[in-house]
Parts: C-alpha cells; sequence; structure tokens
C-alpha cells in the first residue's frame, strides 16, 4: 500500500514537474523585444513610427520593437558613439555612413529565402547603389531621394520666360537663369551646383574625375570634358545670375539646397531634392520639376540616394531583425509613412499610389527616378569623397570665386594633377578602389 | 565783486552739471544702441516665429508680420511635446543644481582650506580635466553607464554634478581663499569644527560664487544638446534642447515653428538671468578681481 502511495505521489509529482516544464517552455517563447532607432521627419513623423511598430507588432505578437526616435542632428553622435564602443548600437537603423558598413549584418540569403520580398521590388538604380556594398546585400533602400531643377512658375511668368523642358542644356540654363534674375528685387534665375562631377558635370561628359582603375587623374581631372563643366561653371559665376556661397549661407538653408530663398521666390530656379519638393508644396508654391541639364548624346545621370535601413552585425535577435526591417523598409511600412507622412517608397508599385502622383511636379521628379545615377561610380571609389575632391578644391573654389579668368580654366585644372595623384596614391592603399 | 563771483561759480556749476548730462546721455545712447543689436536676433526670432515660410526670407524683409501667424506656436507644441521636454529640462536642472552646490562647496573647502599631500598635483590634475574635449570623453562614458545599466535614465546627466565640477570647484576655491582665515579662528574658538566652519561661516559668505554655479548650471544643463541624445531614448524622456532638434529635418528647416518654440524655450533663461544678474555680475567680479 505504502508502496502503491509513493508511485501514485512520483507520478503526481512528475506529472507536475511535467506541467511546470511546459509552462517554463511557453516561458520561453516569450516575445523578443529589438531595437530601432529612426529619426522624425516630415516624410516620416512620429505618428507613422508609431503605426508601423503597431502594425508589426499585430502580425508578429513573439516580437517586439522598443522604438528610439530621435532629431537628425543627434543620429551621427550617437551611431558613433555606440559602433565605437561596441555595444549598444540598435538592432536596426539607418546605416548611411560609409565607415558604419562593415558593422551591418550581410541579408543576402535572407533576402534571396524571403518569399515576400525581392530586391526586384525595388527601383533597381537604388538597389544597387544603396543596399549593395562589396557584393553583399547590406540593408534595404528606404525612401528615394534625388536632386532635379525646382523652377518658380510665377517667376517665368513674370520674366516673359517660357518653362523649362527635360531636353535642356546647360548654357539654356544659364540663358534662363540671366533672364530671370532681377538685382531690384534681389532676385536670382538659377543657384549653383554644390561640387564637381556631380549630375552637371556628368551630364556634360565629365564622367569621372579619375580612371576606373584609379590609377590616374591625368586626362580626367583636367581632360577636355572636365575643362569643358568647369568652364561652363565659370560662365555660370560670371552671368551673376546667382547667388554666391556666401549669399546663400547667409539667407537661407544652404546643407542641402537653397530652398528657403526658393520658397521667398528670391530663386528662379533651384537644384533641390524631392524632400524640398515637399516642403515647397506645402508653402503653396507654384513650381514645376525638370532634371538637371545635360548635352544631347550624353548620357544622362541623377545624384540621387536612399535611406539605407540595416541591421547592426552584433545583434543577438538576426531572424526578428530581418522581419522587422523587411517589413519597415518593404512595401507596408514604406505605405505606412507614404500615408500618413509624405514619404516617397523605394518601391515603384508603392509608389505610384503617392497621394500627389498625378501633379505635375511629382511627374517631373518620377522622370528622373530611373536616370544612372552618380552614386553608381562614386560607390565603388571613396577616394573621390574621401580624399581626391579636397586635394583639388583650389579649382572649384577659384572659380566660385571669380578669382581666375575664363582662359585660366585649363591652367588651373593642370595644376590640380599633382595634388590629385598624390591623393589618389595615397588614399587607393587606404580606402580602396 | 561777490555776486559776479557767485555767478561765475554758478555758471561754472551748471556748465558741469551740463556736461555731465551731455555725457550721461551719450553713453545711454551708445547703451541703447548696443542693446538694440544684441536684441535684434531675438526680435528677428519674435518676428519670424509669426510668419509664413514664405515670407521669412522674402526681400524686401517684412519686420513685423502683417498678419501675424499665432497658430505658428499652437503648431509648434502640438508636433511635438514640447511641453514636457521643457519640464525634463527643468527636472534635470534643478536635480544637476542640487548636486552641485552639494559637491562643490566641499571640495573647494578642501582644496582651499586644508593642507594634504600632493594637494597642488591633485588640484592641477583637476585642472587639467577642463582641458580635455568633451568628446573624447563620450565613448568610455557610455560604455561605463551601458555597464551599469544607466542609459535611458537621466543618472548619466545628473550623477556627474554629484562629484564635482572642475570649473565650479576652481572658482569657488579661489573665492574661498578671499574669505579671511581668521573667521573660521573664530568660529573654531566658538566650537565650531570643519563641517560647522563650512556650513555656519564659509557658505554664507560665498553667496556670489554660489550664485555662479547656480546660474551657469542653469544655462549649461538647459542648453546641454549632446550628452541628451547619448544617454536618452524614450520620446517622453528628452529635454527641451532636444526637442528643438526635431524642427531641423534632413532637407529643411521649419524655421517658423523652430523660432517659435525657441523664443518660448529660452523665457526661462531669461527670467532666471534677470533675478539673478546683479548677484551674478558680484560673484564673476568677485571672483576674478580677488581670484
Amino acid at each position: 500500500m505504502k508502496h502503491l502511495i509513493g508511485r501514485r505521489a512520483l507520478v503526481l509529482v512528475s506529472l507536475l514537474l511535467l506541467l511546470l516544464g511546459s509552462v517554463g517552455g511557453a516561458g520561453a517563447q516569450d516575445p523578443v523585444t529589438i531595437t530601432w532607432w529612426t529619426l522624425a521627419s516630415a516624410e516620416s513623423p512620429e505618428p507613422a513610427i508609431r503605426a508601423v511598430v503597431e502594425a508589426f507588432e499585430a502580425e508578429h505578437p513573439n516580437i517586439k520593437v522598443d522604438v528610439t526616435i530621435m532629431a537628425e542632428s543627434a543620429y551621427g553622435d550617437l551611431m558613433n558613439t555606440t559602433i565605437g564602443a561596441g555595444e549598444g548600437a540598435p538592432d536596426i537603423a539607418y546605416f548611411w555612413e560609409t565607415p558604419w558598413l562593415p558593422h551591418t549584418l550581410d541579408i543576402t540569403d535572407r533576402l534571396e529565402a524571403d518569399p515576400d520580398l525581392s530586391r526586384d521590388d525595388y527601383f533597381e538604380e537604388y538597389f544597387n547603389n544603396w543596399a549593395v556594398y562589396n557584393g553583399r546585400v547590406v540593408g534595404l533602400p528606404f525612401t528615394v531621394g534625388a536632386n532635379f531643377v525646382m523652377y518658380n512658375k510665377d517667376v517665368f511668368d513674370e520674366a516673359g520666360v517660357d518653362y523649362p523642358t527635360a531636353d535642356w542644356t546647360p548654357w539654356e540654363y544659364i540663358e534662363i537663369a540671366t533672364a530671370l534674375t532681377d538685382p531690384d528685387k534681389r532676385r536670382w534665375g538659377g543657384d549653383r551646383p554644390r561640387g564637381p562631377f556631380r549630375a552637371i558635370w556628368r551630364n556634360i561628359g565629365a564622367t569621372k574625375p579619375y580612371s576606373d582603375d584609379s590609377a590616374t587623374v591625368e586626362g580626367y581631372i583636367n581632360g577636355p570634358d572636365a575643362v569643358a563643366a568647369y568652364t561652363w561653371l565659370w560662365d555660370l559665376v560670371d552671368s551673376g545670375a546667382t547667388p554666391t556661397p556666401a549669399d546663400i549661407e547667409v539667407l537661407g538653408t544652404e546643407g542641402t539646397g537653397p530652398v528657403d530663398l526658393f520658397i521667398a521666390g528670391r530663386l528662379g530656379m533651384a537644384t533641390l531634392n524631392n524632400g524640398h519638393m515637399i516642403t515647397a508644396a506645402n508653402a503653396g508654391v507654384n513650381f514645376g520639376v525638370v532634371p538637371e541639364p545635360h548635352v544631347p548624346d550624353n548620357e544622362r545621370f541623377v545624384h540621387a540616394w536612399a535611406l539605407r535601413a540595416s541591421i547592426w552585425a552584433g545583434t543577438e535577435h538576426p531572424d526578428e531583425a530581418y522581419e522587422f526591417l523587411s517589413f519597415w523598409a518593404g512595401p507596408e511600412g514604406q505605405r505606412i509613412n507614404m500615408e500618413i507622412g509624405a514619404l516617397m517608397p523605394s518601391l515603384p508599385a508603392v509608389l505610384e499610389d503617392y497621394p500627389d502622383a498625378e501633379a505635375d511636379y511629382f511627374q517631373g521628379f518620377m522622370g528622373v527616378l530611373n536616370a544612372t545615377q552618380t552614386a553608381e561610380w562614386r560607390a565603388t571609389h571613396p577616394c573621390w569623397r574621401g580624399a581626391v575632391i579636397r586635394a583639388v578644391s583650389d579649382a572649384w573654389d577659384l572659380i566660385m570665386l571669380g578669382e581666375i579668368e575664363r582662359d585660366e580654366v585649363q591652367a588651373t585644372l593642370d595644376a590640380m594633377v599633382e595634388p590629385g595623384q598624390a591623393a589618389l596614391d595615397e588614399c587607393v592603399p587606404r580606402l580602396g578602389g | 565783486m561777490r555776486t559776479d563771483a557767485a555767478a561765475q561759480l554758478k555758471r561754472s556749476n551748471n556748465w558741469r552739471r551740463a556736461k555731465k548730462l551731455i555725457g550721461y546721455a551719450i553713453v545711454y545712447a551708445f547703451m541703447v544702441c548696443l542693446a538694440c543689436v544684441f536684441m535684434l536676433p531675438i526680435f528677428w526670432m519674435a518676428s519670424t516665429s509669426l510668419k509664413l515660410p514664405q515670407d521669412i526670407f522674402a526681400w524686401p524683409p517684412e519686420w513685423l508680420p502683417s498678419t501675424p501667424q499665432w497658430d505658428n506656436y499652437a503648431e509648434a507644441f502640438s508636433k511635438y511635446p514640447l511641453a514636457r521636454y521643457m519640464l525634463n529640462s527643468a527636472i534635470l536642472v534643478v536635480a544637476n543644481i542640487i548636486g552641485a552646490l552639494f559637491s562643490v562647496p566641499i571640495i573647494a573647502y578642501g582644496f582651499a582650506r586644508f593642507d594634504f599631500p600632493f594637494k597642488n598635483a591633485l588640484f592641477l590634475l583637476m585642472l587639467s580635466t577642463m582641458m580635455v574635449p568633451g568628446h573624447i570623453k563620450l565613448i568610455p562614458l557610455f560604455w561605463l553607464y551601458s555597464r551599469l545599466d544607466m542609459i535611458d535614465t537621466y543618472w548619466p546627466l545628473i550623477l556627474p554634478a554629484y562629484f564635482g565640477n572642475p570649473f565650479f570647484i576652481f572658482l569657488m576655491t579661489q573665492f574661498i581663499r578671499t574669505i579671511p582665515r581668521e573667521l573660521d579662528d573664530a568660529a573654531r574658538i566658538d566650537g565650531a569644527g570643519a563641517w560647522g566652519i563650512l556650513y555656519r561661516v564659509i557658505i554664507p559668505l560665498s553667496r556670489p560664487a554660489l550664485t555662479v554655479i547656480v546660474v551657469f548650471t542653469f544655462l549649461w544643463v538647459w542648453n546641454d544638446f549632446l550628452e541628451p541624445i547619448i544617454f536618452l531614448r524614450d520620446w517622453d524622456s528628452y529635454p527641451i534642447s532636444v526637442g528643438l532638434a526635431f524642427f531641423q529635418g534632413r532637407y529643411s528647416v521649419e524655421w517658423h515653428l523652430f523660432m517659435g518654440a525657441t523664443l518660448v524655450s529660452i523665457i526661462p533663461i531669461l527670467v532666471v538671468y534677470f533675478f539673478a544678474q546683479r548677484h551674478l555680475i558680484g560673484g564673476l567680479a568677485s571672483i576674478g578681481i580677488k581670484g
């Protein structure tokens, strides 16, 4: 009898332990929390960010997202600090700086195995230039950005000048800018490019500042096409139809383009981007959009970018992080941001539903999205931005300040060959290219 | 004869008084002009906060908007929880001021009144920490607070104040050195110990220096941007300095909202400065002259 009670007790205890074990097993399936750092902006405001989290968590009850929303000006410092410290970086964030790229998780295999998302869903140029690094997929392109020329229709109408069309040339740009300029109203017709070898340079034919094998700047930085492009800049500066860099610094937001002067009607045309486009539309400006001018028969380039949404290589939850990344930077997340904010998604199938998709300016913007990006070359040549551009900046500065004559452009560029070559030779072993 | 002399004296006095008045008028006119120059940015800020975006950089500039956009203020405060951010800043300011008033006098008192081995070397070592740029300390500090599980709390922004600030310690040490030691001796004869002397003699006489500490701590903590962005994560816990940065977007700045929010955010600083300026100027002067 005693044995029987003992056996029953043993069985009972075993069952109880089994039950507790199963409860413990359930506990092991508690939601995993992943951290996400992002920015609040007009394109992706705080309510849109919260809505993304809410929608994702509803679809994935086993994953919780701990979101940190920060200001643009705070982001770089925080990423540098946490990546530098080797801890504290978020599972998912924008990894837009090149030095951060080695700290991203390779998601090539995960994306290929994903039945719901493919690289073909994205604008090809944006995916290739902003999600791929050294042949591996390091993130997903979130939103699209591009430079184009915005023109103020009221200023054009007042000056009796025809609106520019997509087939215009850089020299027509100077003519139109000159015609729009009105010193009495402190109004300039156009603005100046923000650096050499961006879209206009390439549209003129100066496609690269040094050889593809990164061996020489001779014949590139001072080649005939580069001389033509720098001479075009000289003509633009000489026309007096543009504000000086000092004017723009004092009067408006210089960083990504003089949108403040454009909105105020003091610039007839300006090379701006789709973020500025939304700002101008919200301010009620009557404007149109055309691609940056180019030379007929030359390939058309666009200076474009995307925000690279990536997973930190140090994440403890790569699977869950990928689940969220593919939601946030996939069709669902970008659609939520487009509908609540003003995001322009990097997926053509979503972008075509943009609320202002029928507006003239939006159609103009769509026209530049499939052009070849200047980033295509730059992404594989980090030395251009890393070293060479600084070494040869004197030519740019001298022209911008009106310090040299037109016939001195060639000699000035020739003088840049030596410092440019030295910078390239020093940089290539360091950064590659 | 006597009448002439009196009249001459009177004329002379009148002329002297007139010269004095003219002198005052010139000085005051100059100071008013100078004040206007200094007030101009605040005026521009106020004017911009009431404009439409397209009017901000218009030419000719509109000093006073014809149709003030008062809604800009409501929009700025509804777009981001700025009132909450100002409260957070106030909490940080108060906690830091308490910390500074607690730690700085004790440390400074030690340096000013006691002799101990390596005192000068330690004082120099402390001063040398002022030469280290703040950015260099960020990664080690982040690592430290991360180990202490203090990230996303106010502790990293408050705790350092309770361990002294080298600049304030230097100021306070110099100030305490100007207080005659005879007062310490008198208190000691009356039975006061080291703590009694500190709290009954030194601190009451150090009000100008303490005011400097309070006002500077207020300004620094209220305006601090870098440390909050490094250590805080929660949307509702940001101070106002970080909240204002949200108006600066990736591509453009919402100047009209930014200026409105900034104008409101500087009101506490102006109020504190207004009430503390007499002590502040006196404190700085006494430290500067006698230190």
